[in-house]
């Protein structure tokens, strides 16, 4: 494997710029944010959005919405909107709420299509996993707004845990290496270079000037951890190989820059803790992500149907008019208003009178394919390994191992043996029984635990554009498409909307659905007063 | 709590009692509201197959000669739902969807029509003047399908994805009929003339 940044530290003075560039591509953007605040460049990150809907009581008269797909979104939609004193009814095609925040555990019915199965895990509060969103970091404060507001319990979620493990078939002999040794080790490298390459100019081109050469160097030895000559020599970063202590700490010695080159590690898992969704410290609800959806249905008690399923959406004059399936009869009802989550991909093959164009744009967003396999282990061996919470990388299909960042030293758990988002990987998954599935887990996860098959007792896997009535995670919506059009299916057409994290520019995510929610609620709430002003007039 | 029911208005109309079940509507989460397809995920119109046809693709996908040799990903799950299906559902499905009829008309793609029709005869000797279908000679109805099905299929057909399986000698005959259509633009102008036949009438919602 080549580094396709291969670029040669420039042979003359760094220019401040250049020198940003360069850690950024070395280091991770976070060390760049750190670099140039260092150099007085950037301005504190602006604060995340953080207004909420209120939306005021309803005054104008009796109002029914329909709301299509027990969702995040849609379970959103029905408590604010009944709150404002709206009549809202939910129409769920599935046998359960809840969308793609699923929490499975035993007992629990996993309706993939043409591979339905049921989870066989322990009966055991801690043996569970969510199929879904796992994780809230601290900036989606709409959906954390519904966790504070419901008192929903949240613990600590590790993504970034450096005992885990990097793998990869083509480096270090296929052997994992601990992420804390890799990440110690090439920081440690490209510092190095970076100090020796500043050290090696006289003088450094304008705008920088001796102090700042001097704070260069200050930065390199503090975040590659040099030695005082600026070279790097190990690092207790790594862990020691012995001792440390009752007798002196003995370092590791560092692997060769070119093995940690080889590996792809670098090129995208190393920085996965840096993306803002992804960075320390995350949150999930305690017991499964699906307390969420469990606090919304105890406030929505006889407003859901389930196993509804959508034959017809027509716009009529004033308000619409949908049809379902339900115990083997087709419905109709009417209401003022329309909350659509129905994934954009099947709704353009319900009939319907939309617009063309309206339809036209449903039809080209692309089904997520992602995939998830649950393995139930009988023991909780990576412990005994010094491993609690957070993901392994691998560069077979299976892509990560997670461990359960809860029920510490009970006596099973939960990992997550599987998972990936490429859509390639997921046709792969997609393409194989659940046993298959779980063989191939098992197989893939013993390049990173000997005796992997020994522990594992059973499994569940969820491919999600398998998933009925969603036949998708995410949409997938194309650079073009989300410039042209995104507006498009954002407005609502009539007293319609199209809603849920699909109408978002975060996609697959919670704080995408409820979102979108607030803003087609905010839009109900200008028709109403509008409405009232023509009233009133 | 009925106040919490929406009111406006409320019927109910019975359908196919008789061979409904509820699983079948599982058929309608992909090919859409009375199983006329769905561009968006490349499902095609079933309510145009007559049961025959459909019960011949459904076994042909149970045992695995359509969707196993293929890298068509809607085949395989396909293939894989219609492992999934018992002898019983396979019957409530086919029951269920031959009752819907087609309300919509398809799309036409834009082609030279009367070039189409020449390179239509060849087909018409299975499928049918018309392209209304043989039972006898296992050829499905065509008019009424979306155009980018049948491409798809003739394609299909024609890269030896579809009709190289030994069990399937209708698709043989057919791989081999594909193989001898030229040109792209010769298979866009066949699709096109196919789009312009109507339906038979007996399919067709008034």
């Amino acid at each position: 494997m080549t580094n396709p940044d291969n670029k040669q530290i420039p042979a003359k003075g760094l220019t401040r710029r250049e020198a940003l560039l360069w850690i950024g591509k070395v280091a991770g953007s976070a060390a760049m944010l750190q670099a140039a605040t260092l150099f007085g460049v950037l301005a504190a990150p602006v604060a995340a959005q953080t207004e909420q809907v209120k939306l005021k009581p309803l005054t104008t008269g009796r109002k029914t919405v329909l709301i299509l797909g027990a969702g995040i979104s849609g379970l959103v939609a029905a408590y604010e909107l009944g709150k404002a004193g709206y009549h809202c009814k939910i129409l769920e095609a599935s046998h359960r709420a809840g969308g793609r925040n699923f929490t499975i555990r035993h007992g629990d019915f996993i309706d993939e299509l043409g591979n339905p199965q049921f989870c066989n895990f322990d009966k055991d509060p801690d043996l569970y996993f969510n199929a879904g969103p796992a994780r809230i970091p601290a900036h989606h404060t709409a959906i954390l707004h519904y966790c504070r507001e419901f008192g929903i319990e949240m613990q600590l979620f590790c993504n970034h845990n450096k005992n885990c493990y990097t793998q990869d078939n083509t480096a270090f002999g296929g052997k994992a290496v601990r992420i804390g040794e890799y990440e110690a080790d090439t920081r440690g490298f490209f510092s190095e270079l970076m100090a020796k390459s500043i050290q090696s100019q006289a003088k450094l081109d304008a705008p920088f000037d001796d102090i700042d050469k001097q704070k260069l160097l200050d930065f390199c030895r503090s975040y590659g951890d040099l030695s005082s000559d600026f070279t790097y020599e190990g690092s207790v970063r790594a862990g020691y190989k012995s001792g440390g202590i009752l007798s002196p700490g003995v370092l590791k010695t560092p692997r060769a820059l070119a093995d940690l080159l080889q590996s792809d590690f670098w090129a995208g898992a190393m920085h996965f803790g840096e993306l803002s969704d992804q960075s320390a410290a995350l949150m999930t609800p305690v017991g499964g992500m699906d307390k969420i959806v469990d606090a919304f249905l105890s406030r929505l008690v006889g407003k859901v149907q389930l196993k509804a399923q959508v034959q017809k959406v027509q716009l009529l004059p004033l308000g619409v008019e949908v049809s379902y399936w339900l115990d083997g009869q087709l419905q109709v009802e009417q209401a003022d208003y329309c909350l659509n989550c129905i994934p954009a991909q099947l709704m353009a093959g319900i009939e319907n009178n939309f617009p063309a164009d309206y339809v036209g744009v449903m039809r080209q967003l692309k089904r997520g394919k992602l995939s998830k396999i649950a393995l139930q282990a009988k023991e909780r061996f990576w412990e005994k390994d010094q491993i609690y919470a957070g993901i392994s990388w691998t560069s077979q299909d299976i892509t990560q191992i997670w461990y359960p960042s809860h029920g510490m030293f009970k006596a099973k758990g939960i990992l997550l043996g599987a998972y990936s988002w490429d859509p390639a990987i997921s046709d792969r998954f997609s393409a194989m029984t659940n046993q298959e599935r779980i063989a191939t887990a098992i197989a893939q996860g013993a390049k990173l635990h000997p005796d992997y098959a020994k522990y594992i007792e059973q499994g569940n896997s969820i491919c999600w554009q398998r998933m009925n009535h969603m036949l998708g995670c995410g949409a997938v919506w194309s650079e073009d498409l989300l410039k042209t059009s995104f507006a498009r299916l954002q407005a609502p057409v009539g007293s319609h909307y199209l809603v849920g994290d699909q109408v978002s520019y975060h996609p697959g995510w919670q704080e995408g659905a409820v979102r979108s929610a607030w803003y087609a609620m905010e839009s109900i709430q200008q028709q109403e007063q509008q409405k009232q002003r023509q009233g009133a007039a | 709590m009925k106040n919490l029911i929406l009111g406006c208005l409320l019927f109910c109309v019975s359908v196919q009692a008789e061979t409904f079940h509820k699983d079948a509507q599982y058929c309608l989460v992909c090919h859409g509201s009375n199983a006329q397809g769905n561009e968006a995920i490349s499902a095609p119109n079933l309510a145009i197959l007559p049961d025959w046809y459909l019960s011949s693709q459904l076994q042909a996908f149970k045992s695995g000669w359509r969707g196993h040799q293929t890298t068509d990903a809607y085949s395989k799950e396909m293939m894989a739902v219609a492992q999934s299906m018992s002898p019983e559902d396979v019957k409530r499905a086919i029951g269920f969807i031959t009752a819907f009829q087609v309300s919509k008309a398809v799309e036409t793609l834009d082609g030279d029509i009367s070039h189409g029709k020449d390179l239509f005869q060849t087909c018409a000797a299975c499928h049918g003047a018309s392209a209304e279908g043989n039972k006898t000679l296992g050829a499905p109805p065509l008019a009424g399908q979306y155009s980018w099905y049948l491409l798809r299929q003739l394609e299909a057909y024609r890269s030896g994805q579809r009709g190289a399986a030994a069990q399937d000698s209708n698709g043989a005959m057919m791989k081999q009929i594909a193989t001898a259509i030229k040109t792209d633009q010769d298979l866009n102008d066949l699709v096109a003339y196919i789009n312009t036949l109507a339906l038979p009438s007996t399919k067709v919602k008034h």
